[in-house]
């Protein structure tokens, strides 16, 4: 309710039960000028509502479906229940070896990831000449395709001709089978995609560090805070709502990695870094089990849901 | 501005009905090799459509690695191209689906049909014909003569038994300290290289991948394990072997580079250092398949199929006798680098011309086909991923087949 001089007290809905779907929908419909406002701002987003309907909703749903059906794309899709699903998470050890390694690789990219990050954001969060080609070079990979920096990578990791091995040698400590050991492949990985990863989360880091007031900061001088105790009392706690987003979104990154498994090392060796994204397209795209590849997607699809909601719960908690 | 407008009409609606006299046919090639594609584009088609002026012929040329892929999607839309090309373990699963035509009634008045003898037989599935071979290819021991002689081996006469291949394999291996500077024997570590080259050793020790009615897996017999067991030995106890296969350098391939003394390679990879390492391939022999119990080995054939939903079967079928004539497919076999069906062009200049296409050419009476099973490439990768584990000693070779049948016969069973 709120008080206006000429209307008296207005019973208005608040914020959060605008936000209910069917109340708010029951708000903007009833009055002619709030329809009309509606259905105005309903026409502008149209086209993407199509778009989104068409190759992102649609698909989605149809997926959903298929993943209760035995279907190979040469003979329509057959009912089958939750077959599927039951065989998938009690009778396939290469769904389990998959989710394994991409819960490795995921929490192997992410600490890595925050920690170079963060370092790279405070090295460059200074108003110095020249600062913007520090931040362009280290923001460059990024922006780099993922196939391209998988073929360069394939070349640094070669056993004979890799630059990586040559230096090692050089050094006599090598050569390393970086992509062909089984035991090493999957951390060749995570290298690769921290190297390709650490820009992105810089620049966020970057504007979080920017957002810090000032204010603090020398307030912390003045108590004859040190740069260590500065950045645990102050930096960190500000920028967690920042790592809080980039974990989030790392991990529903890193749990869908496909590119440079596809590109690299096929899965191998010995399954060693077949993750539960290039599972979903060798079922799809090689034995056409497009059932079953829509089962592990939207099983993926749970775990990355529940991984993201225990995510925010966790770091709401802690604030 | 009337006259303008109604010239332009009249020619837009002559144009259009031109187009209209024409069928187009759609045809897709496996692979990318860019001589093929040069030798279609410039002569083939312009002279097909010459002769032909009813049909209008559309070529693509897909990739291997998107071939499966993009006709399964082509099916499932119900898009298909007339005619498409891929490799003869392929049949089963089209026809099952029933996404083949069959192509007796076209076959059976063909004059060209006795010309392909045997091979004709490899499209052959249930009761019917349904792919015709353009081009073969074979796995055969490659090597080296300087290399022999280097290490005191006749390079006149190759391994012909499984003993002799371990004594060779053991000569050429060049080592320092525990790492190999030549390995005497490479094997490919993985996919489906590791299965095509393990298959000539299974069926040379009497084995077979699955049973006669295809209904269960056969390779773990003890045939089977005799023939994993002795590739893993040349790793584990000759050390003429890395666990590593080895990689080309650049466009060159391992035994052009001398990184290894004799490995399995099909000829495409002669058409390769010809091209990349000329100065090497005059040192280039090939060998024929060793004998044990048989002395079998792996080749097999990528031919057309027409699509059962072609716009015009009759028409598509001239397109593909086109293709398939003694002149076309020695062009096409030329530019590949690869077998022809034909027995006509068992002697061809290129193959007469090439002492080691020649071989390959004589040991097609040894060649026999992957298994023609519509779950072929699951089998096939369940199969390479035991073969793997077993190959870098995870495994041992009866655990490995044994791993490996158990999950066959679940995926025959469903």
């Amino acid at each position: 309710m709120r008080d206006s001089p000429k209307l008296g007290r207005i019973p208005l809905p608040s914020a959060l039960e605008r936000m209910l779907p069917m109340r708010g929908f029951l708000y903007y419909w009833k009055n002619k000028a709030r329809r009309r406002t509606m259905l105005t701002a309903y026409l502008f987003i149209l086209p993407v509502l199509i778009y989104s309907i068409a190759f992102n909703f649609g698909p989605m749903f149809a997926s959903f479906y298929l993943s209760f059906t035995r279907y190979n794309m040469l003979t329509p899709p057959k009912f089958i229940g939750l077959a599927n699903y039951v065989r998938v998470l009690t009778d396939d050890p290469v769904f389990w070896t998959a989710l394994k390694n991409t819960a490795q690789y995921a929490l192997q990219v992410l600490p890595l990831n925050i920690a170079i990050s963060l370092s790279l954001a405070l090295l460059v969060n200074r108003a110095v000449w020249g600062i913007a080609v520090f931040r362009t070079i280290y923001y460059l990979p990024v922006v780099t395709s993922i196939i391209a920096v998988s073929m360069i990578w394939l070349w640094l990791y070669d056993y004979n001709m890799g630059l990586i091995n040559l230096v090692l040698e050089r050094f006599g400590l090598g050569p390393i089978d970086w992509l062909g050991d089984p035991r090493l492949a999957l951390h060749s990985l995570v290298i690769m995609r921290v190297w390709k990863g650490v820009g992105w989360n810089m620049v966020i880091y970057l504007a979080g560090l920017q957002g810090i007031p000032q204010i603090l900061y020398e307030a912390a001088e003045i108590d004859g805070a040190s740069a260590w105790k500065k950045f645990t009392s102050i930096t960190w706690p500000s920028l967690r709502p920042v790592t809080v987003y980039i974990i989030i979104m790392g991990t529903i990154s890193t749990f869908q990695t496909f590119g440079e498994i596809y590109a690299m090392t096929g899965g191998g060796p010995l399954d060693s870094t077949t993750t539960v994204g290039f599972l979903i397209y060798q079922r799809a795209f090689q034995y056409y089990s497009m059932g079953e590849a829509s089962t592990v997607a939207f099983i993926l699809f749970g775990i990355i849901f529940g991984l993201s909601l225990i995510n925010m719960q966790f770091f709401q908690g802690i604030e | 501005m009337r006259k303008f407008v109604l010239l332009t009409l009249v020619l837009v609606l002559t144009l259009s009905t031109a187009s209209f006299a024409q069928t187009p046919i759609r045809l897709w090639f496996a692979g990318t090799p860019q001589a093929l594609m040069d030798l279609m584009y410039d002569e083939i088609v312009p002279a097909f459509e010459a002769a032909n002026p009813d049909i209008k012929l559309e070529v693509e040329f897909v990739p291997w690695s998107e071939l499966s892929t993009k006709l399964a999607t082509s099916f499932a839309a119900g898009v298909t191209p007339d005619i498409f090309m891929h490799g003869q373990a392929a049949i089963a699963e089209f026809v099952e689906s029933n996404q083949l035509l069959p192509l007796d009634e076209f076959i059976a008045d063909w004059p060209d049909k006795d010309d392909f003898g045997a091979t004709l037989s490899s499209g052959y599935y249930k009761d019917a014909t349904y792919f015709i071979p353009v081009f073969g290819a074979g796995r055969l021991l490659v090597y080296r003569a300087d290399t022999f002689r280097e290490a005191g081996l006749d390079p006149d006469n190759p391994p012909t038994t499984w003993d002799e291949l371990v004594e060779a394999a053991k000569a050429l291996t060049k080592k320092e300290g525990n790492r190999f500077i030549r390995q005497g024997i490479d094997f490919p570590q993985d996919g489906i290289d590791l299965q095509q080259v393990w298959a000539p050793f299974l069926w040379q020790a009497g084995g077979d991948f699955l049973t006669e009615d295809g209904t269960a897996a056969a390779f773990n017999s003890p045939e089977g394990v005799e023939s994993l067991q002795f590739m893993m030995d040349f790793i584990h106890k000759h050390g003429a072997s890395d666990v590593r296969t080895a990689q080309p350098v650049g466009n060159v391939s391992p035994i052009a580079a001398d990184l290894v003394g004799m490995i399995f390679e099909v000829p495409g990879v002669l058409a390769q250092i010809t091209t990349y390492s000329p100065e090497v391939y005059p040192e280039i022999r090939v060998a024929l398949p060793t004998k044990h119990v048989t002395q079998d080995t792996l080749y097999s054939f990528s031919g057309f199929m027409m699509s059962r939903n072609t716009v015009d079967k009759e028409k598509a079928w001239r397109v593909m006798a086109y293709l398939l004539s003694a002149e076309s497919l020695e062009k096409i076999n030329e530019a590949m680098a690869t077998l022809p069906p034909r027995l006509s062009l068992a002697e061809a200049d290129f193959i007469a011309e090439d002492p080691n296409l020649k071989v390959y050419v004589e040991a097609m009476q040894f060649g026999r086909g992957n298994p023609n099973h519509p779950r072929w490439v699951q089998i096939r990768d369940i199969i390479s991923r035991y073969l793997e584990r077993a190959m870098r000693g995870v495994m041992s070779a009866q655990e490995a087949l044994d791993e490996a049948a158990k999950e066959v016969n679940r995926l025959l069973a469903e």
